[in-house]
């Protein structure tokens, strides 16, 4: 945090003159803004260390028998890499601690705090015309608790054991036994991982409760369910998300704990056997599906805390930037509902390969398939939402309109998914690796990457440098794709997700009657060199973006005004960026969200929420109306 | 940051449209998600019962404990609703009064709640590898078992493994140091030195590590030369050694990386075919230069092993070891060579179960009967044996109990109720009490309030040797699913009664500031924290009846 953010403009504003000093308010503050700041850098490092650990991994893919080169190895001390590198290649074990470490950062403690704790953070409250968060130090405490959660996951790759290495989603009895070598249970990278997991579930409880409570009562005069912003519904649903998925993988976090620091056998079957103990002693009895579907009953649902806050930055960004109001917002109010809804009771279609049963998995089939509906309304809306439009390309609107091609291969690969008969063959293999990455990657992340680029100028008072926007954005989209689609090619021709040299050891033998898959491998191995150098270049190609962020911070153009893009939410109202408590007088809203290029206000193409309508007598409602009354009568208040 | 508090509206007051303040709706939503909590764990416990492979314990839990404490739950509920009701009556004196009854119940509650897990603890189970037999009971250690070479005398350990050691090898990558200092300490004065070969290894690496010349590292030399001349096992030796390895490896790992580097770079500018690495078709070529690398490496000593100069017994905690005969393995890789010695397992016996005998009878469709009575425990026993004639002979009376209590079927002249798998094949502490003849009749719900009472009664003591031993542990987590699932929840709850009593206890000492200043925020947080307790009640009452008489 820097005196940056003290821009004079704000503190003029500041109607409370009070100086809570510099700790108080960059670092221990209770103000939206600055902790949706605080999550978003965190958010962006930890991003950043993820890349790093996926770019080893995509070295040792590529090139299995090469040492890593000075660059990815300049991190790491001597001693570490004496315990975990072989003659400075990387080994399985330390391919699997990289690759669960990967996802871990990516999900927990990248993407989800960078769109529902530093977007959610930043811009619901301005949206709704709030105040604040409607608990401002609990709000404090869950960043910290999540900082804290992650440190925890983090500093474990320092302990004897080295981090976690049973991939992200830790199923047991493998993670059960992980690391038992060692006396100290506690200061295992497994143990840690769980502590920093149950760490980072109370900060998201804390977080989610919160912003139900913001949304629910601390709108606006005026700002009735269907005049909020698309964006503020998005979050309403992925707070109610984690508020009720993340408990049982509480549950499951707790029991393995349990399972590896008392001796239960919460997971642990009879007579599990194990190779470097035989008979393991321990009770049994216990089931490995439970721990699956625990954790999946969160794991599913996390998809869409991913997703949500992606979709919401960029159905802001496009009607702003198309002029003309988001096509069909109410179907996708009621699609991201519904949604919602669904998305806890698909969870088992991760499981298809566990034996369930085929009763089971055909319902967990038809859920998914059906799941599949809202998430096209909510795309197709979008997609319309362009036609006809005079689309602005600004740096934000790039990043927006690549989302939406990128997002579109992301959910269409994962209908082969759905179907239980067709992920017989894809399970685990490269394919699954190529969907959800490009649901994550150049789907979510462009996303919020739009999103960084569209209300940097309310954060900052200044624009990020559209040279370098320009620059950042066409590179990631073309490395992106020559990162990710080889994958779904690879994963169709049987690649695992797990080979740590990336098939080599099928190629290094003779393809004869006794390892057939060699061919195969033969063919679609060299896309491995591709992908690897897409990846690395990627890297490259976000440098850019580190620069523009933090030199736009003192050096970008400063805005004109306080609405720098003419948008007509509530955020665009405020001073920039916003002081103490938001706004200078009291918010209203006199109509919907994305009312732009009215015919009946010639002058301009649009009209902001907060501008008071033309006739006297037309009023905001009072917020006393009830919720349920049909909101097609307010929105015709004005002629 | 004060007043931010005093922008935020709908603190005090509920909004109109909602008819909620901020913190109704942030309690409810909590509580959904605590729903989620416990659901999941319900859930859990449902999958595990459901599931499981052994027979699940049924009423293995003292009740009386539980049942009291619904009730102190219950009431605790009802007082908390009082001190509520009074804030808004603005009575403080009633209120006080009123939420100290309240804490005094979660006081009740959570001492009750030590009891029950205090007697879980202290009671172990063991189950015998020839017929899945179970015994329960608590660890003796009187004199005689001292004579049998268990452990002997009040305040010692109970459950140790004897071991008497001839050699101890060390893994210096990863040894623990508070074990050597135990073993140390158990040595007495036999002293522990290092082996030939570790002596010629330790000779090795001098004689490489001054040969480096230039690069040789004179503490490495200094440390090699003292711990030659005094070859003793002590944790100042292996701290050294260890660094000295850790250190080692570091320097040979960072040579043989460039050594490959070397070796790439040297393929990749004679492969002239190809510009591109091509990492996948060079790999057999590249290989590193080991004779030329050679000379450059460290010798590494990766562990020593030292030598006793008489056999010494040691106590070794089972959860530390792995033992065999001959050898056995602490946790951190260290290798005791020597002899196991006998090392039983003493237990005064309160209780006998059965019932997993009888599951496995049955699956290889033998008589369960037959089984139970040539067990080990039974045949080897005769106060076992006379406690399993008694209990017999009262299933029997059972049987004939319940025939004249329910009839028989008309048509097939079955029995309509029989006794069940528990009456069959569980013995309990109150059955044992009366057959011994500890008591005239069987013991009453306050006799054993958490369970056996050992200081009152004298239970038939048995040593089971170490080998007999298919598993043990005390009535904890790691005794079976059901414990675990047990002590998880009632944790969790307990956690829970605890937390709440936290938040109340601040309203009730730290509140009076507030009720002078704002007594109808006050009031909503009392209620906001009252909601919390009636969850916390209601998650007792599903609690209560599935695991304690489910």
């Amino acid at each position: 945090m820097s005196a940056a953010v003290t821009s004079d403009h704000g503190a003029e504003h500041d109607h409370h003159h009070h100086d809570p000093g510099f700790v108080r308010k960059y670092i221990f503050s209770t103000d939206h803004k600055i902790i949706g700041i605080q999550y978003g850098i965190t958010a962006l490092l930890f991003l950043l260390f993820g890349f790093f650990l996926m770019m080893v991994m995509r070295w040792s893919i590529a090139y299995p028998h090469v040492p890593l080169p000075g660059w990815l190895s300049m991190f790491f001390s001597d001693g570490w890499k004496a315990q975990w590198l072989q003659d400075g290649k990387v080994t399985g074990e330390t391919y699997n601690m990289f690759g669960a470490m990967h996802g871990t950062i990516m999900v927990f403690l990248g993407v989800v705090p960078l769109g529902f704790g530093a977007f959610g953070n930043y811009v619901t409250p301005l949206q709704i015309g709030a105040p604040d968060m409607a608990f401002p130090r609990l709000n404090m405490m869950s960043y910290w608790i999540y900082l804290a959660g992650g440190l925890v996951m983090c500093l474990s790759f320092f302990t004897d054991s080295g981090a976690a290495k049973s991939g992200w989603t830790n199923y047991s009895p493998l993670s059960s036994f992980a690391d038992s070598q060692f006396v100290n249970q506690l200061f295992t990278g497994q143990t840690l991982w769980l502590i920093g997991l149950v760490l980072l579930i109370t900060s998201s409880l804390l977080g989610s409760v919160n912003f139900i409570t913001t949304i629910i009562n601390l709108r606006a005069k005026g700002m009735t369910w269907m005049r909020m912003p698309f964006f503020c519904w998005a979050m309403l649903v992925t707070a109610f998300l984690l508020l009720l998925a993340f408990p049982p993988l509480e549950v499951a976090g707790l029991m393995q704990l349990m399972d590896r620091m008392v001796g239960s056998s919460f997971f642990l079957p009879t007579g599990l056997y194990n190779k470097d103990y035989g008979v393991v002693d321990v009770s049994g009895g216990g089931s490995p599906l439970l721990f699956q579907h625990l954790f999946w009953f969160l794991g599913h649902p996390e998809v869409y805390v991913l997703l949500l806050p992606g979709i919401a930055c960029v159905a802001e960004i496009i009607p702003a930037n198309t002029r003309k109001p988001l096509w069909g917002y109410k179907p996708m109010v009621y699609s991201v509902i519904i949604l919602g809804f669904l998305s806890f009771i698909v969870w088992a279609h991760h499981m298809y390969l566990t034996g369930m049963g085929p009763v089971i998995s055909t319902f967990f089939q038809t859920t998914t398939v059906l799941i599949s509906i809202p998430s096209v309304i909510l795309l197709t809306s979008m997609i319309i939402s362009l036609w006809g439009g005079s689309i602005r390309f600004t740096v934000p609107m790039m990043w927006a309109l690549a989302f939406l091609p990128m997002f579109g291969i992301g959910g269409l690969t994962g209908l082969p998914l759905a179907f239980n008969l067709a992920d017989m063959h894809l399970h685990d293999s490269y394919y699954v690796i190529g969907h959800f990455h490009y649901v994550v990657a150049p789907g979510i992340l462009f996303g919020l990457f739009a999103g960084i680029y569209f209300w940097y100028p309310k954060m900052f008072g200044r624009q990020m440098n559209k040279f370098l926007g320009h620059l950042h954005f066409w590179p990631s989209l073309v490395l992106i794709n020559l990162l990710f689609f080889p994958m779904l090619i690879q994963g169709m021709a049987g690649f695992h997700r797990r080979w740590y040299n990336g098939g080599d050891a099928y190629v290094a033998k003779e393809a004869d009657s006794t390892n057939v898959f060699a061919q195969t491998v033969l063919q679609h191995i060299d896309l491995n060199v591709l992908m690897s150098w897409s990846a690395f270049l990627l890297a490259l190609a976000q440098l850019p973006f580190i620069i523009n962020l933090f030199t736009a911070w003192f050096a970008g153009k400063r805005v004109k005004n306080d609405n720098p893009w003419d948008a007509t939410t509530l955020e665009w109202s405020t001073p920039t960026p916003p002081g103490h408590g938001n706004f200078l007088t009291e918010p209203s809203a006199y109509r919907g969200p994305y009312e732009y290029s009215r015919p009946d206000y010639p002058e301009t193409d649009f009209v902001p929420q907060w501008l008071e309508p033309k006739h006297k007598d037309a009023k905001p409602e009072v917020v006393e109306q009830t919720v349920e009354a049909d909101d097609s009568a307010r929105q015709s208040v004005e002629p | 940051m004060s007043n931010i508090l005093d922008e935020i509206p709908y603190i005090v007051t509920p909004r109109k449209d909602t008819g909620l303040f901020n913190s109704k709706i942030a309690i409810w939503l909590f509580l959904a998600s605590e729903v989620m909590l416990f659901g999941g764990l319900f859930s859990g416990y449902i999958f595990l019962r459901i599931y499981a492979d052994y027979p699940w314990p049924e009423r293995a839990l003292p009740i009386t404990p539980g049942f009291i404490n619904t009730f102190i739950l219950i009431g605790s509920s009802v007082t908390v609703v009082f001190a509520w009701a009074a804030l808004k009556m603005r009575q403080w004196r009633q209120f006080q009064i009123y939420m100290a009854i309240t804490l005094v119940c979660a006081a009740a509650f959570m001492v009750l709640k030590g009891f029950e897990y205090s007697a879980k603890f202290a009671h172990h189970a063991v189950r015998l590898t020839d017929s899945w037999a179970v015994a329960e009971g608590h660890f003796h250690k009187g004199e005689d078992t001292q004579a049998a070479g268990g452990p002997g005398g009040e305040g010692s350990t109970p459950n140790v493994i004897n071991f008497s050691v001839t050699g101890v090898t060390v893994d210096l990558g990863k040894y623990h140091e508070p074990y050597i200092e135990d073993l140390l300490e158990q040595s007495g004065d036999v002293s522990l030195v290092l082996t030939q070969d570790s002596l010629k290894l330790l000779e090795t690496t001098l004689r490489r590590e001054k040969a480096l010349e230039e690069e040789s590292d004179d503490d490495r030399v200094e440390f090699l030369q003292a711990a030659i001349a005094d070859p003793k096992l002590s944790t100042d030796l292996l701290d050294d050694a260890q660094e000295m390895y850790l250190d080692f490896r570091s320097s040979n790992a960072k040579l043989r990386t460039d050594a490959l580097r070397a070796a790439w770079e040297k393929v990749r500018r004679n492969g002239s075919s190809s510009t591109e690495l091509n990492s996948r078709e060079l790999a057999g070529d590249v290989k590193i230069d080991s004779a030329a690398l050679d000379p450059h490496l460290r010798r590494e000593v990766s562990s020593l092993t030292f030598e006793a100069a008489k056999p010494f017994k040691v106590q070794l905690s089972p959860n530390a070891v792995r033992e065999g005969a001959d050898k056995s393995v602490l946790l951190d890789g260290t290798v005791l060579d020597g002899e196991l010695l006998s090392s039983p397992f003493v237990l005064a016996v309160d209780t006998l179960d059965f019932r997993h005998t009888a599951m496995k009878a049955e699956e290889r469709q033998q008589d369960p009967m037959d089984v139970i009575e040539n067990s080990w425990l039974i045949t080897e026993h005769p106060e076992i044996k006379k406690v399993w004639d008694a209990h017999k002979v009262e299933v029997e009376e059972l049987r004939q109990e319940l025939i004249e209590k329910h009839g028989v079927d008309k048509k097939t002249g079955a029995p309509n109720r029989v006794p069940n798998e528990n009456d069959l094949y569980r013995v309990t502490w109150q059955e044992m009490v009366t057959t011994l003849g500890e008591e005239e009749t069987k013991p009453g719900v306050f006799a054993g309030f958490t369970g056996p009472s050992h200081s009152k009664y004298t239970f038939p003591v048995i040593s089971v040797p170490r080998e007999r031993v298919a598993f043990e542990s005390n009535l904890t987590p790691k005794w079976n699913t059901y414990y675990a699932i047990y002590f998880l929840i009632t944790g969790l709850h307990g956690l829970h009664v605890i937390g709440g009593a936290v938040v109340l206890g601040y309203y009730l000492f730290c509140g009076r500031k507030m009720y002078e200043t704002n007594p109808e925020w006050l009031a909503n947080r009392v209620e906001v924290g009252g909601l919390f307790w009636h969850f916390v009640d209601l998650v007792w009452i599903f609690l209560f009846p599935i695991m304690y008489l489910m």
